[in-house]
């Protein structure tokens, strides 16, 4: 099993070289590789999947060689119910968005190779059981993406590559200070950048000199932690690189960060700032389910605001990660699983969203639900796309959290998970329910039913490639829907863990 | 005695190689005939004595701490590896001078004389254990360094720098001497050793004389390592001189100065005294506002010279925490940090002088599609400048990631916290060069003539080794392991 991790996180890698000495002008040639080395990947993750144990709670797959000794920094990988979800969710959404990248033009050569790059360093992330190795990977991904962005985005895509490079650095250097002192207060013995040896809550007593001052370790590296992931999630108020990058990132790379990137907040929760500060978490878990309120709100408000589809979407995103923060919040066993749910069901329910997006953007060049002059953008696609109607539907329908559809799950554990504890919060929250509803209906309304446009009259419904792509992902949405217990099952293990852990303190 | 001086003589050979090597270029230059194969010959010169030392030093490597020439002198694993990367760091400005237009023909043999004179300087103030020999130290690397940036001769903003630098170099030596002339006045010595014990008993008056000494003392090598706030000559200074001069001047007096800064602070602030704590206190602050002065101060910088002076100004602040970390581990934190800036150092500024050979200036504009007319360039630039903002995985992030390691391990949290937002400020000037390389195109394909085979050799070289001590860090960190 150690040697799946290895091979799913070197693959990339391997394909990466090769497209990197592959001569110049063969375009076609460089996209078959790319395809040929995420496909190898998802074969591989499918295989972790089937060798893995569902019944145990700790890591699976433990692979560990030490990489610098002097100071006991390891490269170690390893696999648990709640970093699989991710994993497969990856490989999931890379190998789609390769299929959706088919059409860019633009030095084809550059672009699969640093999408390589990515997924190797995302699956870095959430494989790591080593602080360091967990801090290069987190770091390392933001090249790749900054690139992505400035180069293949839209209009004003170097503003937004900058401002989502120094808000995600800014988060995680200041992570990086609690990781060192985490070291040191270990005692920087062989386990000290051991990610599972800190859990526990071996820090309650800790305490720490500031300005001569002595604070509580736990709260202090707490907050740390909570600013690194708190960006990348992103919860109000740290929301405001989104948009933007949403906005002027190519459609898969669009994909790739709200599927997988933004997931990498939650799940730094999860594996570090949780189970190493529990006292702290639970101390403020009231900040943290009323930041995720304000983010259920204020996304959704931000989003029914938006005339430009992308962008909605891009809110939306904030206003359903503040589920997740919610369910993390309840610390209870329906909470926690609704939350990792939720992080598998919006990492393809908005992913669906972003490439209908993406695919209508190649016909009609805009994204205007309404122009700035007032026009409609859109209108009566319905009656001129059929298959783009049905399938788009669908991918509304579940990040509506319809039931039957696979985001109404995660909705509801979350719910239950919280009421217990957090009623009048609960109460709010459900609101952002109905404002999603709502914004998501309106849009829906304004583009596909009324007049019909003059413009959209010359679109071309979703050809063979765009419908191959996008059935894994309807799939997934349907069956999850219906059925949401293997997914479920993965988690149940590892998160009954961390919830027990966390009823300690 | 005299056979106590000959044994002496053999530890301190590296420095006298390369005097004697600068002596063989002096009177090579006056016979040789001006040209090509002159020229040509007096870098081998330069080479095979930079080399010889190097390997000298490499022979002292390993043996005990020694006091040489009654204790002027001390050689340990400190002085050493600083020696050699400043060896190595001179040798890479020799390649850098042999490529630069800016510099005369008939100059070049100059530049390396006077190189090697201000490396002797800069060595002597690397293992100075008394403060005749900081003295002597400073004051060579000084007057030879006013010398180097005046070496564009029909420039105007050379002469200025020139001036400047020897204003501001000559104020803040008397500054310095005025207040090491206290401390022997009151102490009683001038070597640090029987200095140390002298302080360990003061009354309260002399405490203060002493202090006040030492803040004026600290004048002078804060001025050499220009740290806030005696940057200011730094900028200026960089502009004007040419390129090769400018990656000269922002490695081996910073070195030097880091190093003597490091060593003071480990003999005589070492004992948790009121004065201690002040001296402490005082590197602590200097620390944080010369992170923030360089940093601040670079990010609306047209000329990439001067970007790059803040930024290394800004470096000298990180490097300073370590200085706090008053232990052996904050040495090796600080070796690491020097050898990743000297070599981030010669590959900016070989690029830097690449793109000024062509267009005369350093402005930003003229880097705009570099990475399309050259990827070398473009791409060693790109990783040059992720691994100043200290970037995983390049050899930035490992220097960084140590030095905030051990002042978080002494308890130096805020100053740690002012590091990592002072990273975040410099990635977004960093960042604002990568997107002129990488996104932005040029008028049409441009061909640097002057960027050859050796060229490509020599940027790889300085620039490969950011990735391997980026990832392959740990046997290079316990060679440096004091």
């Amino acid at each position: 099993m150690s040697a799946l991790l290895n091979l799913i996180l070197w693959t990339p890698v391997l394909g990466l070289i090769a497209i990197l000495f592959m001569p110049k002008g063969k375009d076609q040639l460089v996209r078959y590789a790319a395809v040929a080395s995420t496909g190898v990947t998802l074969i591989f993750s499918i295989f972790l999947y089937l060798s893995f144990d569902q019944s145990v709670a700790e890591m699976q797959g433990v692979f560990s060689v030490p990489w610098v000794e002097m100071f006991h920094i390891n490269y170690s990988l390893g696999v648990d119910g709640i970093s699989l979800p991710m994993i497969l969710l990856t490989s999931l959404l890379f190998c789609i968005c390769i299929f959706s990248s088919w059409t860019v033009e633009k030095n084809v050569k550059g672009y699969f190779a640093l999408l390589l790059m990515l997924q190797s360093s995302v699956y870095g992330v959430f494989m790591s059981l080593d602080f360091f190795l967990f801090y290069v990977y987190w770091e390392v991904m933001l090249l790749p993406m900054f690139f992505l962005i400035a180069i293949w985005g839209g209009e004003n895509r170097e503003y937004a590559a900058v401002k989502f490079f120094l808000y995600t650095f800014f988060g995680s250097i200041i992570m990086l200070v609690g990781i060192i002192a985490l070291y040191y207060k270990t005692g920087m013995g062989p386990d000290s950048f051991n990610i599972i040896a800190h859990h526990g809550g071996h820090f309650v007593n800790e305490t720490i000199t500031l300005f001569g001052h002595d604070f509580s370790f736990e709260r202090v590296f707490f907050w740390a932690m909570f600013l690194g992931f708190a960006i990348k999630v992103p919860v109000f108020p740290f929301h405001t690189w989104l948009p933007h990058a949403h906005v002027q990132a190519p459609t898969a790379i669009s994909v790739i960060l709200a599927g997988v990137l933004l997931k990498m907040g939650t799940y730094g929760f999860l594996r570090i700032a949780f189970p190493i500060f529990p006292a702290a978490s639970v101390e403020y878990s009231t900040v943290i389910a009323v930041l995720g309120l304000i983010s259920i709100l204020y996304g959704a408000f931000c989003a029914m605001a938006q005339s430009d589809v992308k962008k909605l979407v891009a809110y939306s995103s904030v206003s359903h990660m503040g589920f997740v923060m919610l369910g993390l919040a309840a610390m209870t066993t329906q909470g926690m699983n609704g939350a990792v749910l939720q992080m598998f069901n919006h990492g393809t329910s908005t992913a669906m969203m972003f490439l209908l997006i993406g695919i209508l953007y190649e016909r009609s060049h805009h994204r205007w639900i309404v122009r700035p002059d007032g026009t409609k953008g859109y209108g009566g696609i319905a009656s001129h796309m059929k298959t783009y109607t049905v399938i788009f539907t669908i991918g509304m329908f579940a990040s509506l959290g319809l039931p039957g559809l696979s985001g109404f799950w995660s909705e509801a554990l979350i719910f239950l998970g919280i009421f217990g504890k957090f009623p009048t919060i609960t109460v709010f929250a459900v609101l952002g329910l109905l404002i999603g509803a709502a914004y998501l209906l309106w849009m829906y309304k304004r583009m596909f039913f009324g007049e019909v446009n003059e413009s959209i009259k010359g679109y071309s419904d979703m050809n063979m490639r765009e419908i191959l792509y996008m059935l894994p992902l309807c799939t997934a949405v349907i069956v999850f829907g219906i059925y949401p217990s293997p997914v479920l099952n993965i988690m149940k293990a590892s998160v009954g863990n961390l919830v027990e852990l966390m009823g300690k303190f | 005695m005299l056979v106590n001086l000959l044994s002496n003589v053999s530890f301190y050979l590296p420095e006298i190689i390369v005097i004697v090597t600068m002596c063989v270029l002096l009177c090579f230059e006056c016979f040789y005939s001006d040209d090509e194969r002159g020229r040509s010959l007096s870098y081998i010169i330069g080479l095979i004595g930079i080399f010889t030392a190097f390997m000298a030093v490499v022979m002292n490597l390993g043996t005990e701490a020694k006091n040489l020439f009654a204790g002027a002198v001390v050689i340990d694993q400190f002085t050493n590896i600083m020696k050699m990367m400043m060896l190595l760091g001179t040798a890479g400005c020799f390649y850098l001078s042999a490529q630069s237009k800016e510099i005369h023909e008939r100059l070049k043999a100059e530049f390396l004389i006077m190189s090697l004179g201000v490396l002797v300087g800069g060595m002597l103030l690397v293992s100075a254990n008394n403060l005749l020999t900081v003295y002597l130290g400073v004051e060579t690397l000084s007057i030879l360094s006013y010398v180097m940036t005046t070496m564009k001769k029909d420039d105007a903003h050379s002469s200025e720098a020139g001036i400047k630098y020897a204003l501001y170099g000559g104020v803040t030596a008397g500054v310095m001497l005025f207040g090491m002339s206290h401390l022997y006045g009151i102490l009683g010595s001038i070597h640090f050793l029987p200095m140390v014990e002298a302080m360990s008993d003061l009354s309260a008056t002399s405490t203060v004389a002493t202090g006040i000494s030492f803040l004026l003392f600290f004048v002078g090598v804060g001025y050499k390592i220009a740290c806030f706030p005696f940057h200011m000559w730094s900028p200026d200074v960089y502009e004007g001189s040419a390129v090769p001069v400018t990656a000269f001047f922002s490695i081996i007096p910073k070195l030097a100065g880091i190093a003597i800064v490091t060593r003071i602070t480990m003999i005589f602030f070492n004992s948790g005294t009121s004065l201690a704590q002040a001296w402490l206190a005082l590197i602590q602050i200097v620390a944080a506002l010369t992170m923030f002065v360089g940093n601040l101060s670079a990010l609306n910088q047209e000329s990439v010279k001067r970007m790059l002076a803040f930024s290394s100004i800004g470096h000298v602040g990180m490097i300073l925490m370590g200085v706090l970390v008053l232990s052996n581990e904050g040495q090796t934190a600080i070796l690491y940090y020097s050898l990743i800036y000297m070599l981030m150092t010669l590959s900016a500024f070989y690029i830097t002088g690449v793109v000024v050979n062509k267009y005369g200036s350093d402005e930003r504009i003229f880097f705009r599609g570099l990475m399309k007319n050259n990827p070398i360039l473009g791409g060693c630039f790109v990783i040059v400048l992720f691994s100043l903002a200290g970037l995983p995985p390049f050899g930035g992030f490992i220097a960084k990631y140590n030095m905030i390691s051990v002042a978080v391990g002494k308890g130096l949290i805020t100053l740690s916290i002012i590091a990592a937002i002072n990273s975040v400020i410099s990635l977004y000037y960093y960042m604002k060069l990568v997107r002129i390389i990488t996104l932005e195109d040029s008028d049409g394909k441009v061909v640097f003539e002057s960027f050859n085979l050796s060229g490509a050799v020599y940027v790889l070289a300085v620039t490969a080794p950011l990735i391997l001590l980026g990832i392959f860090w740990n046997g290079i960190y316990s060679a440096y392991s004091i």
